[in-house]
């Protein structure tokens, strides 16, 4: 049922060159979720998501340009523009993220040719909206301006809403997709959830959101899955697109990843731009200065994240969680202390894992093996055989 | 005149069985074998009781390794793998031992097998194996609440010791003794990576230090990493330590010191412990299975 999305995750190269093909369009690439896609789609520009090709052999070409400490994630981003796979790219775009993503977009927009490029500075500390929220909306605009003297076109305010509702009715969408996965007998697995929203990061919305009513109209909300007895697991951490971790923590092992905290899962799309009355753009930049925050830009007074994990956690009936960081993720790296101290003080079993282009699947399936047997009941313990 | 390159790190190999035991007897037979990354234990319980023993270096396939080493262990006794019956497989090869009926994770069996070892005061199991480094919280049954587990790097584990013989010459049964043959206690060498601490060991005994002296840095830095990884999940007395390295005084004092108190004691061997703790799961999981034959029926 979710092949469609396994498909185009696996070929999002052809998928973007068929699209501008078919539409004549430009295609932009972004590396961090913190750009407004809401306007690209105002402008008929596909924005598709810089992924790693999790290929450890080519991770070196990134070696001359970002410094070695530098998470594998924007290394292995750089090494796929260096090798040319997204060379039909017409534009790069980033909103102000970490010091290694950030880095990543430096290097690609010096090293690799391009039409467009444009930098918007996201308001870092966003747990003080009432100044982020006028300060992005100008940066918004200029990042409008930006486009609109690139495609010779003005973007209208009509424009903006009708970006604003492709984008949206995708995360209602997958929002009722997730819903699914709060049942007892989960109707997806956290592989097929991860094949959804990564391929909505990558292809066009209108499509997507079309194959996910097609989903429903095929009958998504009755599958069987046989999950009900398998011990629910969350995830939260970096980026993780680890096609190959996902399947032994499900396929081999029999845990479902029932939901998670990436920019690859809820974090990206859980919540909509609130257009009501107001102005498209101040909408828009609401919506990012209050979406569930990346670490890098959630500190005091409180971690907002850290409410909507535990409140994930009750809501979908998490039993464990792993935590997922990428080597060297300073922002992951910070949180994930404070975030196992929160969860061990309400009794929710945790285990942490540190990922890197690939995974050691052998020996991180000792470690989550053992972990879910932690989870088991008391069988190899009984003494109650007759 | 060729001579024979003589291997330091070899550790004692051997099998074990009890002559008193007449195992045709026995209601139960179930067997733990325990495929490690560098040594492999098989152990043979009859009626929970333990029969007989063998403990071998892994060799380059898991399937065979764990016959090598079950055949060992029942060498001499006329038990047949097949008069066994319930196996349970664990360790790096778990997956990989042909004649097992389940397999469970070292993590699991090493907790049970230390709490049968040392007895159920045990709260905190220190494996020191050949490839990793797993600290596991425990109840009174050995029943895994808790664990960590070293990345992915190998210092501070018996592959880092068994190099450390080699390049020194010292057989491994005399690294520990001989390392605490220092007046003062070196600094540590590098405790991140066997190979930097390799090159930093003979770059040591180049600046003429002693084998004794260069022994205790490298012990001391390896006790660094395991107190370290300790502390991260907190020690909960009594700490049970198993695996291969428990046989090494030059750590386990080190270890002792630091943490200010003694690990458990024991006469047995430490090494078992992953397998003997899957044969006693074995015993439960077989006969469950019968119990439930029975109520089929």
């Amino acid at each position: 049922m979710f092949d469609k999305f396994r498909e185009w995750y696996e070929n999002r190269h052809e998928y973007a060159k068929d699209w501008k093909e078919k539409t004549g369009g430009k295609v932009v690439g972004y590396i961090c979720t913190y750009i407004p896609e809401e306007i690209l789609y105002a402008a008929n520009v596909l924005p598709v998501r810089i992924l790693g090709g999790h290929e450890p052999e080519s991770i070196g070409l990134a070696e001359p340009y970002l410094f070695g400490m530098y998470c594998p994630f924007c290394r292995d981003c750089l090494a796929q523009g260096l090798q040319g796979k997204y060379a039909y790219l017409d534009g790069i775009v980033i909103g102000q993220s970490c010091i290694h993503i950030r880095q990543t977009f430096f290097s690609w927009r010096q090293r690799i040719p391009h039409e467009f490029d444009h930098y918007i500075p996201m308001p870092m500390n966003v747990v003080t909206p009432r100044a982020s929220i006028p300060f992005l909306r100008k940066e918004l605009e200029i990042f409008k301006s930006a486009l609109e003297r690139w495609l010779e076109k003005e973007i209208t305010d009509d424009d903006l809403r009708r970006g604003i509702e492709i984008v949206n009715k995708n995360r209602r969408l997958m929002k009722k997709v997730y819903n699914l996965r709060r049942e007892p007998n989960p109707k997806l697995t956290g592989l097929e959830a991860m094949y959804m929203v990564v391929s909505s990061q990558l292809t066009d919305k209108n499509e997507h959101s079309d194959a996910i009513e097609e989903m429903f109209n095929n009958g998504l909300a009755t599958r069987d899955l046989g999950r009900e007895s398998s011990i629910r697991l969350m995830t939260v951490g970096s980026e993780n697109d680890d096609v190959e971790f996902t399947k032994m923590v499900e396929e081999t092992l029999g845990a479902t990843i029932v939901i998670e905290d990436h920019c690859t899962g809820s974090r990206y799309f859980w919540e909509e731009v609130k257009l009501d009355e107001k102005d498209p753009l101040t909408a828009i930049a609401e919506r990012y200065v209050t979406r569930t925050p990346c670490p890098q830009r959630d500190w005091e007074p409180e971690r907002i994240r850290f409410r909507r994990i535990l409140d994930l956690i009750e809501e979908f009936g998490v039993q464990g969680v792993l935590l997922i960081q990428q080597k060297f993720c300073d922002p992951h790296e910070l949180d994930i202390p404070a975030l196992r101290d929160l969860l061990n003080e309400k009794g929710i079993k945790n285990y942490f894992l540190e990922f890197d282009v690939t995974v050691p699947v052998g020996q991180f399936r000792i470690r989550v093996e053992a972990f879910l047997e932690t989870f088991a009941s008391d069988e190899l313990f009984a003494e109650d055989i007759v | 005149m060729a001579t024979e390159k003589k291997e330091y790190w070899r550790w004692h190999e051997y099998n074990w069985h009890d002559p008193d035991i007449d195992w045709r007897d026995a209601e139960i037979i179930t067997a733990g074998v325990d495929v490690g990354s560098v040594s492999s234990q098989a152990v043979i319980l009859v009626d929970g009781k333990i029969y007989a023993c063998a403990n071998m270096r892994t060799g380059h396939s898991s399937p065979e390794s764990a016959r090598k080493v079950a055949n060992w262990a029942l060498e001499g006794t006329g038990m047949r793998i097949e008069d066994i019956h319930y196996v349970v497989g664990t360790g790096y090869g778990r997956v990989k031992v042909p004649f097992a009926n389940r397999a469970i994770t070292e993590i699991a069996c090493h907790a049970r097998g230390a709490v049968e070892i040392y007895g159920n005061s045990v709260r905190t199991v220190l494996d020191m194996g050949g490839q990793d480094l797993k600290v596991i919280r425990c109840d009174e049954r050995g029943k895994v609440l808790n664990f960590l587990m070293n990345e992915k790097c190998a210092a501070g584990t018996g592959r880092g010791m068994e190099v450390m013989a080699d390049l020194l010459g010292v057989p491994i049964g005399e690294v520990g003794p001989r390392s605490l043959q220092v007046d003062e206690e070196p600094p540590p060498v590098s405790n991140t990576c066997v190979l930097f601490a390799k090159s930093e060991a003979l770059g040591l005994l180049r600046e003429g230090w002693p084998t004794e002296k260069v022994l205790a840095a490298f012990c001391r830095a390896m006790t660094d990493r395991v107190y370290a990884l300790l502390e991260e999940l907190g020690v909960q007395r009594d700490l049970a330590i198993t695996g291969g390295i428990a046989k090494n005084v030059g750590i386990v004092k080190r270890l002792e010191r630091k943490l200010g108190f003694e690990a458990l004691k024991t006469e047995k061997d430490p090494q078992l412990a992953g397998a003997w703790g899957a044969a006693l799961f074995a015993k439960v999981l077989y006969q469950k299975e019968r119990a439930q034959k029975r109520q089929a029926c």
